[in-house]
């Protein structure tokens, strides 16, 4: 059977935005969407008004909530599903899938208690060898406007690569190839760490310095995380690194930069979950690091100040005092 | 290999070699051939400069090769190719003869001993009381039945780790002894220039692999070769490591490129409409409580320049009387050479079933066929090849960190060795071997509680634990360091340890990191002394 539509899996903010570039390349696209409400609206209205209401979706796009419809349809798909489900819809996804397909996630997370990578996820729940990494300075409400914006996808599939430049590239969306899968991830990953620290930064109101200084430094941190788990160091000064971290740090938009500046303006952690109902990746995120970190004996202290603030209830200054008292280094 | 199947590989590689070259030709700048035959006239001619006694016929060739060059069009230049290809494929295709392998399978084992004794073949094979030696020093283990069962579904392609030059004929007698059928393999024609194991080498399944060749269409034929024999249904013997490993560690940086030759034959038989196109590939790993070249071994890892020495001519294997001494030595201990069969994979890594079906992660089954298919037609292409290939190589190396046994001489090695350091803090390890160090002794009780702790260290390992022998798997601590230091003190030149009163003494430094480093790739380091990465 030819599968003739190209699928994502996953109708948040990016998924829905990444199906709308789809649709406006032409795409027959097949959106996988959990929530029943958000299928019909798609199907009925061409929108998702739940996630990004300020997008129209080309009459290209459709939902489903079949996950078995969807690959027997679509031998190329975008997996963006949060990482805390990352696993269980892989693995029900696996009962459908083969050797041909090609899967690029676009999942910003690192799975908790196991450390594992979601390229890492989709391989041990699946059979699919084909699998992609796609990463960048991609904030979905730019590129729900159409603003320029480029991204990286690594994959160690020439396959991979080529089938999401035809698909994904655009006149306002540059698709960069790359083979680092591990340092497109961890770049994904960490900056949204980073993020939640600008966001406090921002919240406290304190400057520019302070924010360059955390960004080189968070940047720096990233890259020997990403090296120990094999990255190139080179990736982290590229989209996946650099590129995402300005985006994510100084967007308003973002949800982790929100959760920093939340923080930083006296809410618990908890009031702010409770009252964002999509995630902010960087809260597991800190914690899924933190414990590798400690457990390599990595010496992480962004990281470890985001952890202290998110998970041990540090206070913003607490964390901002420990991070300030270090012994000074080389750089 | 059967005589008819002999010819038609001949002629079958000669063919695909010479396509091969032509095809890229077409696409590659001007003067690809040209350069092609001159960088095999260059290496050959280099090659023979440094073995004239040898090599006057090749010369001859060579020479008249080299007249030719001169005027050759492109037409004489795919003449000149198609003879050196020739040239090279005749010389790899060895007279495999699955009656004179049974033959000599029942034979060889018990004889070995004798054999590399230096005695005649018509007197070896005489020896009917030499042939219950061997198998009393083997312990076969593992997946035996499965892969036993695959051969009805496809060809197997065994890949074993390595550390001795005996590794191939210890292979070559248990695949006998299993009822398996024979394995085809590339030996280093070092091991075939005694013409006595060169008779059983050939006999046993192996080719000649002129390792002193570095020209790219001699490596070209023997990839080739590989492959046809596997679309073929011969099952084959890799040595993934590509040589055997120097530092004493399990493999765990495979050569792809023979390994790639396993996806080349499948997307083969696939086009070819196969019945059986199934390619298995089963890891083995082989623990040895002495290793016969480990002195040679670890020196040679050790030199700088060793590193790059890839063919040692002169080491413990080119020496009968040493090897008689080794066996001897060997024979006079409980065991051990121990060989593990890893559960069997397919080429893209997956675990199979009893009836060779390719199951994923969760146990559901895999159509290996669609990892080469496009809408459903299987297609060749090198660079997703190469990837499926490095999948394949982090497989194998799994199995071997999985299924590699942990014998007393590996575990009191690394123990010593581990106090050793530990008592020399921040001393460099070369240094440290040179000079051992400000303690030359240590007391047995310390010794022991070492060993303890390594052992309760590979058990509580978060990634690949390895196996242990029985007798250390027995907890008896006190008998598997009297084990090991017994067997040091039998056959190495100096023993690597040795137990004065109550005191071990380390002897042979460079022995105790060897037989050490079988524990290296468990991150014992980092749990045991806190290393950082």
């Amino acid at each position: 059977m030819k599968r003739n539509s190209v699928g994502v899996v996953g109708a948040g903010s990016w998924g829905t935005t990444l199906a709308r570039i789809l649709g406006d390349n032409d795409h027959d696209t097949l959106v996988w969407a959990y929530e029943k409400e958000v299928r019909e609206e798609i199907n009925a209205e061409h929108t998702n008004s739940r996630y990004v209401p300020e997008l129209t979706l080309s009459d290209k796009v459709r939902a489903t909530g079949d996950l078995q419809q969807l690959c027997e349809s679509c031998q190329f798909m975008l997996m963006v599903v949060p990482s805390h489900v990352f696993r269980k819809v892989a693995y029900e996804m696996g009962s459908h899938l083969d050797g041909e397909h090609v899967i690029v996630h676009c999942t910003k997370g690192i799975e908790q208690e196991t450390f594992r990578r979601m390229s890492q996820v989709l391989r041990e729940e699946t059979c699919v060898r084909k699998i992609g990494a796609l990463c960048g300075p991609n904030l979905a409400k730019e590129l729900a406007a159409r603003h320029p914006a480029g991204t990286l996808v690594a994959s160690h599939y020439d396959d991979v690569v080529r089938a999401a430049q035809r698909y994904l590239h655009n006149s306002y969306f540059r698709v960069y190839g790359g083979s680092d899968v591990v340092g497109t991830e961890v770049g994904g990953a960490f900056k949204n760490i980073v993020a939640v620290c600008a966001g406090v930064v921002d919240g406290m109101k304190l400057g520019d310095n302070t924010k360059a200084l955390l960004l080189t430094r968070g940047l720096s941190e990233m890259a020997r995380y990403g090296a120990s788990l094999g990255a190139q160091v080179l990736t982290f000064g590229g989209m996946a690194g650099i590129g995402d971290l300005m985006a994510t740090c100084a967007s308003p938009h973002s949800r982790n930069h929100q959760v920093g500046e939340r923080l930083a303006r006296g809410e618990t952690l908890q009031q702010i979950q409770d009252s964002m109902f999509m995630v902010a990746e960087g809260v597991k995120t800190a914690r899924s690091v933190q414990a590798y970190a400690s457990y390599q004996g990595l010496e992480l202290p962004i990281v470890q100040a985001a952890h202290g603030l998110l998970h041990e209830g540090k206070s913003v200054q607490e964390a901002m005092e420990e991070l300030m008292s270090r012994d000074v280094q080389r750089e | 290999m059967k005589p008819k199947d002999r010819q038609r590989i001949q002629v079958e590689v000669t063919s695909r070699v010479v396509q091969h070259h032509t095809d890229r030709a077409k696409t590659a700048s001007e003067g690809y051939l040209e350069t092609l035959v001159n960088d095999t006239l260059f290496y050959e001619r280099q090659r023979l400069e440094r073995d004239r006694r040898r090599g006057k016929e090749d010369a001859a060739f060579y020479d008249s090769v080299l007249r030719r060059m001169g005027h050759a069009s492109e037409r004489d230049l795919r003449g000149l190719l198609e003879q050196m290809a020739q040239r090279f494929v005749a010389e790899v295709v060895g007279n495999f003869n699955e009656r004179v392998y049974r033959f000599a399978t029942s034979v060889i084992p018990p004889g070995l001993w004798g054999l590399l004794n230096a005695m005649s073949p018509k007197r070896l094979l005489s020896l009917e009381g030499m042939r219950h030696g061997l198998a009393s020093h083997l312990l076969v283990q593992g997946e035996v039945d499965h892969v036993r069962s695959l051969l009805d579904h496809g060809t197997l392609v065994v890949v074993p780790t390595h550390s001795s030059n005996l590794d191939s004929i210890i292979l070559g007698y248990v695949t006998y002894l299993l009822g398996l059928p024979p394995l085809t393999y590339g030996a280093g024609l070092n091991l075939f220039t005694n013409p006595l194991v060169s008779f059983f080498m050939r006999n046993l399944g192996a080719y000649k692999v002129d390792r002193k060749k570095k020209c790219t269409l001699y490596k070209d034929v023997l990839k080739h070769y590989a492959t046809c024999s596997m679309e073929m249904g011969y099952n084959n013997l890799f040595f993934p490591g590509g040589t055997r490993s120097r530092s004493g560690e399990v493999e765990r940086k495979l050569k792809k490129g023979l390994l790639g030759t396993t996806v080349t034959a499948y997307v083969n038989n696939l086009l070819a409409g196969k019945p059986r196109p199934n390619l298995y590939i089963v890891p083995c790993t082989l623990s040895y409580l002495l290793v016969l070249e480990a002195e040679t071994l670890i020196d040679d890892h050790l030199k700088e320049v060793g590193k790059s020495r890839y063919i040692i001519e002169d080491d413990e294997f080119s020496r009968p009387r040493q090897v008689y001494n080794f066996i001897n030595n060997l024979m006079s201990l409980d065991a051990k050479i121990v060989v593990t069969y890893s559960a069997p994979l397919d080429i893209f890594g997956n675990r199979v079933d009893h009836e060779g079906r390719s199951l994923d992660n969760r146990g559901r089954l895999v159509d290996t066929s669609r990892y080469v298919t496009r809408d459903g037609q299987p297609y060749h292409d090198a660079q997703r090849d190469s990837e499926y290939t490095r999948e394949l190589s982090d497989a194998i190396t799994r199995s071997f960190l999985g299924d590699n046994v942990i014998l007393s001489t590996h575990l009191v090695a690394y123990s010593i060795f581990n106090l050793l350091r530990r008592h020399n803090l921040g001393q460099d390890v070369y240094r440290l071997l040179r000079t051992g160090g400000q303690v030359a002794s240590f007391p047995m009780e310390q010794v022991h509680l070492e060993v303890e702790q390594v052992i309760e260290a590979l058990r509580s390992g978060n990634g690949e634990r390895p196996r242990l022998d029985r007798l250390l798997e027995g907890g008896d601590i006190q008998a598997v360091v009297a084990d090991a230091l017994r067997a040091f003190s039998l056959y190495h030149s100096q023993p690597a340890a040795v137990r004065r009163g109550d005191r071990v003494f380390h002897e042979d430094r460079n022995l105790l990191l060897y037989y050490g480093n079988r524990l290296r790739g468990y991150d014992l380091g980092r749990r045991l002394n806190g290393d950082k990465r």
